[in-house]
């Protein structure tokens, strides 16, 4: 402006030259200023075009002219610059826009390519166009080596078929999207397990497959732990007895944190070793083989991964385990192509009780989660086994005590603390022959009363107030086959653990040959007592009999011995031979009756002494014995009162002569000179009734019950020189009583004696009498 | 005529014969009367006593089983009496325990029945010393 403002001042070149100048400059301004400038730059130019010729030449130009030559500068000035405003405005805003996009689109980048995803875009049929670099680091390749890959080459070979359909159902349109979890194979052998997104883009000239792979292995691993202590959990939980679970255990572990096989190993403390226990592989001939090497091996402490692990109690891991193996495993498990392993312990109370071994075919990393947990379920497992072991002890111990239960030849009996029936053994039902329902009834309580009967008796505690004792007594009871038995009851009371008492145990045994047995035996005893008083009694009687035996004779004998001795000696007179053979032959008699009647008595008391029995008149017999008396010294009356109707009797004639002659002799032999003897007979129910009356001196209140005994001779005053055997009345008894009769006496001293007898009347004798009498 | 009756004049030596069997009093007094000695005689145990205590014979010959009290008890109410008494019990108990037992309850000595004529003689000369 200044440059056309000084030309036009120097060449003072008119208006009509100035104005294209000016005309050029406005819209240079106009376009390269700011709207006000260029207005601005119009005015003055405007002004400059006329005023300048003016001042220049002082030539006054055409006023009009320049105000107009102005306003169309201001104006073109004022157009060109709305124009280059608007225009410079859209280019702004156009290059704002370009920029924007520009940043999206690096940002866009930036993020597929920093997406912890991967991301990728396939060709319908799979075949990759774009991916990202996570996607091909998911799929272990290079971006390259992705280019020459399709989305189905890269998961697994067991997934293929599945998701060739799923692409086959999004290439056709039926889908839209698909989704899944699928494992990707990478070339290094590693597979990865990832959630798979795929969606056929809207646009419909070109749809392409848009790919999300999200890597899931971390999540899937870390599930699987958390899986694997879980079914690990439920195994034990679910199981009593850990020989029984631990294959399951094996399987739970293995599977689920992706070993190949599985092997407890339990410690041998007394040979200081470890041993295969059980195992566990997936199918396969070759893992098979490698459990049953295993079986066959020990596993020393320290050595190998169970043994350190054992030797350690820490878990013990190995990427390339084949080197450690033991001799007899490691070329089985080269063949099984067995690389990675460890050895985790089973721990009880801080002491390894065994180890569990993985294999893996696979290089197996064991991270820490992995670690935390085996560690966890080796106390688990260890405590399970322990828990399990002691368990079954218990069990083993109940079942001992509840076969002693149930096959105890004992009844046993358990019962409440009211004394009512829980339970009854077989042996019990079957010693008392009821079933349990009528033992728990009536039986029971029967029995109970019983035991507290017979503890009374013998001053015990009742059985329920006694438990604590254990108490015992025998009863008496019943069967329900109405056997009677001895029963030994005792009870014992079981206290729970805190000491209360919990029940009560009655055992019920079966004493009753037991019991007869001892009774018999006492019995036996008892009577083998009574005789051996007997055979002493007997025995003293015997050497009794014998001394009294042996003096009778002796004193026969001084006569005899001592008088003979005097006539062998000579010198005697006539008369004084003749008085000592009379003693000798009276005292030789005396031995003689003696000795017959001696024979006599013994030959009744052993039975041997036989009776002819016939029909005897008694009152024939007592007329034959007074004839028959002794005439000796003593003069006596006889007096006769005999029954003339009295029947016969059945009886030895001769015997009955014996007894009355006896009882004669005696009668005579006691009176007193003058004295009267009186013999009577009468019948008296079925009895000849005969009585012998003297009287004589009388018998002794204290000898009278003696008479009948053996030489038992009243002895005292007046009957001190009366002659007899002393067996006389003991003979007349035994015959009276082999008649089936009984004699007795009566007497009192001075009053004389009555000595009666009866004797059965004959059978034929009774009928007659009896039509007398009625 | 005996030995004992050998000196006229002199009182015969007395021997108390206690005896329940008359044979036996008779034997007795037989035997000892011809050797020379005086007999009184006794049937039972009361009458021994009795004539022990008054007659004082030089010695007596008592039989056992007698009536009323016994020969044994009759020697120990006489020794009781008079301890120095020769007492010998002449009784048809001959076992060798009732020696043992006679000679315990104080029998001077034991004659056992029946008995040798010859024993009797000596064993009464023996004990009977003429009474003081």
């Amino acid at each position: 402006m200044a440059i056309v403002f000084a030309v036009q001042a120097i060449t003072g070149a008119g208006p009509v030259i100035a104005f294209p100048l000016y005309l050029a400059v406005v819209m240079m301004s106009a376009y390269r200023l700011a709207r006000i400038e260029s207005l601005a730059v119009g005015a003055v130019a405007g002004v400059a075009i006329v005023a300048v010729p003016g001042l220049v030449a002082g030539q006054r130009a055409d006023a009009i002219a320049a105000i107009i030559l102005a306003a169309a500068l201001l104006g073109i000035a004022f157009a060109v610059g709305e124009l280059v405003q608007r225009s410079k405005d859209a280019a702004a805003i156009s290059s704002r826009t370009i920029d924007t996009l520009n940043v999206e689109r690096q940002r866009l980048e930036a993020l597929i390519e920093s997406a912890s995803v991967g991301l990728g875009l396939a060709a319908l049929d799979g075949a990759w166009v774009r991916v990202n670099d996570r996607l091909a680091a998911i799929a272990g390749r290079g971006a390259d080596e992705m280019a020459a890959t399709s989305l189905i080459d890269l998961v697994a070979e067991r997934e293929r078929a599945a998701l060739e359909s799923a692409v086959a159902m999004l290439r056709s349109g039926d889908v839209t999207r698909w989704d899944s979890e699928t494992v990707l194979a990478r070339p290094d052998d590693r597979e990865v397990a990832v959630a798979l997104f795929a969606a056929r883009t809207a646009s419909t000239d070109a749809p392409m497959l848009l790919v999300q792979a999200t890597d899931i292995s971390a999540r899937i691993h870390a599930d699987a732990i958390r899986d694997c202590a879980a079914a690990v959990r439920q195994v034990i939980a679910g199981s009593l007895s850990w020989e029984q679970s631990m294959p399951q255990v094996l399987e739970a572990v293995a599977s689920h944190l992706g070993w190949s096989v599985a092997i407890h190993w339990t410690v041998d403390t007394d040979r200081g070793v470890l041993r295969a226990r059980e195992g566990w592989s997936q199918p396969g001939a070759l893992l098979e083989a490698f459990l049953e090497a295993s079986r066959r091996t020990v596993i020393p402490a320290g050595t190998g991964l169970p043994g350190r692990a054992w030797q350690g109690g820490v878990l013990a891991a190995e990427q390339d385990a084949l080197p450690g193996l033991q001799p007899e495993r490691v070329e089985v498990a080269r063949n099984a192509g067995l690389r990675s392993a460890l050895a985790f312990p089973l721990l009880d109370t801080g002491v390894v009780i065994g180890v569990i071994e993985l294999v893996a075919t696979t290089e197996r990393v064991v991270d820490e989660a992995e670690v935390t947990m085996l560690a966890g379920i080796g106390v688990e497992i260890g405590q399970f086994i322990r828990r399990s072991e002691t368990a079954q002890a218990l069990r083993r111990s109940e079942a001992d005590h509840r076969a002693i239960y149930e096959r105890s030849p004992i009844g046993i009996a358990r019962i409440g603390s009211e004394g009512d029936l829980l339970e009854a053994n077989p042996a019990l039902l079957k010693m008392l022959e009821h079933d349990e329902a009528t033992m728990q009834g009536t039986v029971w309580h029967d029995l109970l009363r019983a035991y507290d009967q017979a503890a009374a008796r013998h001053h015990q505690a009742p059985l329920l107030a006694g438990i604590s004792d254990g108490g015992s007594v025998q009863i008496r009871a019943a069967t329900g086959g109405g056997r009677w038995l001895w029963l030994q009851m005792t009870a014992t009371s079981i206290p729970d653990s805190s000491g209360r008492l919990e029940h009560v145990l009655v055992l019920v045994e079966d004493v009753t040959t037991v019991r007869e047995t001892s009774d018999k035996l006492a019995e036996a005893l008892e009577a083998q007592r009574d005789a051996n008083i007997n055979l002493e009694k007997l025995d003293r009687t015997k050497s009794e009999f014998l001394s009294i035996v042996s003096h009778e004779f002796r004193t026969a004998l001084t006569g005899i011995q001592g008088f003979s001795e005097l006539i062998r000696d000579g010198g005697l007179e006539a008369d004084e031979v003749r008085a000592y053979g009379a003693y000798i032959f009276n005292d030789a008699d005396r031995v003689n009756r003696l000795i017959g009647d001696m024979l006599d008595l013994d030959r009744m008391e052993s039975g041997r002494m036989t009776m002819r029995t016939g029909n005897v008149d008694i009152n024939e017999v007592l007329n034959e014995a007074i004839a028959r008396a002794v005439p000796g010294a003593i003069t006596v009356d006889f007096k006769a009162d005999l029954d003339p109707r009295l029947p016969v009797v059945a009886g030895d004639r001769d015997r009955l002569i014996q007894v009355v002659s006896n009882l004669v002799n005696n009668a005579v032999k006691y009176s007193p000179e003058g004295g009267t003897v009186t013999l009577s007979s009468r019948a008296e129910e079925g009895f000849a009734l005969i009585s012998v009356t003297d009287s004589g001196i009388g018998i002794p209140a204290d000898e009278i019950g003696h008479v009948f005994e053996r030489f038992r001779r009243v002895r005292s005053g007046a009957a001190q020189s009366i002659p007899g055997t002393g067996l006389g009345l003991t003979i007349v008894k035994q015959i009276v009583e082999m008649h089936g009769g009984k004699i007795w006496v009566e007497s009192a001293v001075g009053m004389g004696s009555s000595f009666h007898f009866t004797i059965p009347l004959a059978a034929e004798a009774a009928a007659p009498l009896q039509l007398h009498h009625g | 005529m005996g030995d004992a009756g050998a000196l006229v004049g002199t009182p015969p030596i007395t021997v108390l014969v206690a005896d329940d069997n008359d044979v036996a009093q008779r034997l007795c007094r037989r035997v000892l009367e011809k050797a020379g000695f005086g007999v009184l005689i006794a049937g039972d145990g009361l009458q021994a006593v009795d004539s022990a205590l008054r007659q004082r014979p030089a010695m007596i010959l008592m039989d056992v089983a007698m009536p009323g009290i016994d020969g044994l008890e009759a020697m120990r109410r006489i020794k009781a009496e008079i301890p120095s008494m020769p007492i010998v019990i002449a009784s048809a108990h001959s076992m060798a325990s009732d020696r043992e037992r006679f000679l315990a309850a104080g029998a001077d000595d034991v004659l056992s029945k029946p008995f040798r004529l010859a024993d009797l003689v000596s064993i009464v000369q023996k004990l009977a010393r003429p009474t003081q």
